[in-house]
């Protein structure tokens, strides 16, 4: 017996998706964002309550993943319980599926957004915003959003279609190669941002101010690569900065 | 009102975050600008984005490790500095955004620790979750997953307001009494902007990083005194 589900019982189960990691704990993680995704989907599946409440209480089992490729697990857990609905698969496929594919899922998505492309948004759109102002964030978020909301589609789309070949799609995208490129190419766009960063938030105000920053910048390098910590340090930072400023004006070449 | 509003927007922004959705709305160079058009400055908020988002690019959450909350940490440092401005009647000097941050971004590691202890509490949610599926009341097991977001947003819109306030209260006191403090508080600000930017690009983890960093801040250099931003 052949089950499919409605596009509108699809698309809820997409929407729901997004709140993964509204009741994230320590026990289950993500059990109770996954159970809350798929549930519209397992009411279709599984009209009689017992079978539905087996159904949901296997969802409840710790789940962690990241939020935007987790999207595929919740796709491919759909696809494997339509074969369990109809007795082609063992009640068990669907935990297997997710279990096996959390983790690699979970290395993707923080490797390539959350270590790459997020940050990389993150330092285009402040130098962005230094060097044109407000449009330049605007199109950087548009844009970022385009392709995260793009990605969380497409993986949920083929996870439910194909279930396991999700990952021959996945690795298709060749994701961890690009997210390499982004960490370079962001490197390049923060330190890109020392001199704009001190000439627009600093204003005309001092010649010593563009200085100041690119000391602060090489030696905040320096001092981070030996491990030592950030806000620590950025107080540090504040504090030269702000003596030097004190005995500067003290000699009358202040800023 | 204006705390009113901040609440608001540090609760919303702390929601996006983890709980929904992801868009970035909440990243420090979105969330400022935010912060500050709700509060009447955009213009502060524009100026306040770039370095905290650089100073908090690897703020992120890998697997269950936990960041510092650089959202609550910027709201509240965006709506310290325009409100500690306006009482000024200057704006957002440097020396305003400097002392602010100084006060106000350990907010951030205070906001880590909440979190911590909200997925600790979250924890009972998921067994109530359990509880009510085996009583047979299924609809109401799942949205106990939704009641997951009051407690972020909780924690935000009572945190931001008071350290905004305590902002806006002492910033203000200080450069009254302390005219002087100005000018080098500009240079610490400046110093704090070119951390940021090193902090941004260390959070990348790029091979080769050292390198790619030092020929950008000298590429950027370079380009800035031929065109005359840097004399």
């Amino acid at each position: 017996m052949e089950v499919t589900l409605p596009r509108a019982t699809l698309w809820r189960v997409f929407w729901r998706s997004l709140f993964l990691q509204a009741a994230w704990n320590r026990r289950g993680m993500q059990n109770l964002g996954f159970a809350y995704a798929i549930a519209p989907a397992l009411r279709r599946l599984y009209p009689e309550r017992e079978r539905r409440r087996a159904a949901l209480r296997r969802h409840l089992s710790t789940f962690n993943c990241h939020p935007y490729t987790a999207a595929a697990i919740v796709g491919g857990a759909i696809h494997h319980e339509e074969r369990v609905a109809a007795g082609e698969e063992p009640e068990s496929a669907p935990l297997e599926y997710k279990q096996v594919l959390q983790g690699p899922l979970a290395a993707v998505g923080d490797g390539f957004f959350w270590a790459g492309l997020r940050p990389f948004a993150g330092a285009l759109a402040a130098v962005g915003v230094l060097a044109v102002g407000w449009p330049a964030l605007l199109a950087v978020i548009v844009l970022y959003n385009a392709v995260q909301l793009w990605v969380r589609f497409s993986l949920f789309r083929v996870g439910y279609r194909y279930g396991d070949a999700v990952v021959d799609r996945l690795a298709a995208l060749s994701l961890p190669a690009w997210g390499a490129r982004l960490r370079s190419a962001g490197t390049l766009v923060a330190g890109a941002g020392v001199t704009l960063l001190a000439a627009r938030s600093v204003g005309g105000a001092g010649r010593w101010a563009t200085a100041v920053a690119i000391a602060a910048a090489l030696a905040g390098w320096w001092v981070l690569s030996r491990g030592r910590r950030l806000l620590p340090s950025a107080y540090g930072a504040m504090l030269l900065g702000t003596l030097l400023g004190a005995a500067l004006g003290q000699l009358g070449g202040g800023p | 009102m204006e705390y009113l509003l901040l609440a608001v927007v540090a609760g919303l922004a702390a929601v996006e975050r983890k709980g929904f959705l992801q868009a970035m709305l909440s990243r420090p160079v979105a969330l400022a600008p935010l912060t500050g058009l709700v509060l009447g400055d955009l213009r502060a908020g524009l100026l306040l984005g770039p370095p905290l988002e650089l100073l908090w690019l690897g703020a992120v959450n890998l697997g269950a490790a936990l960041p510092p909350h650089e959202a609550l940490g910027s709201a509240a440092i965006v709506g310290g500095a325009v409100l500690a401005g306006r009482s000024l009647g200057t704006g957002v000097t440097p020396a305003v955004a400097c002392l602010t941050v100084a006060l106000v971004a350990t907010l951030a590691v205070l906001g880590r620790r909440t979190d911590r202890t909200i997925e600790e509490q979250n924890v009972r949610l998921a067994a109530r979750a359990e509880s009510l599926l085996e009583r047979g009341e299924f609809r109401a097991a799942l949205r106990v997953n939704l009641a997951g977001l009051l407690l972020p947003f909780a924690a935000s819109f009572v945190l931001a307001p008071i350290a905004a306030a305590a902002a806006a209260w002492l910033v203000p006191s200080a450069l009254r009494r302390l005219p002087a403090l100005a000018p080098p508080l500009a240079l610490g600000w400046a110093a704090l902007c070119g951390f940021a930017a090193a902090a941004g690009a260390r959070a990348f983890r790029a091979q080769n990083g050292g390198q790619l960093f030092v020929t950008a801040v000298a590429l950027s250099a370079l380009l800035a005194r031929m065109l005359g931003i840097w004399r």
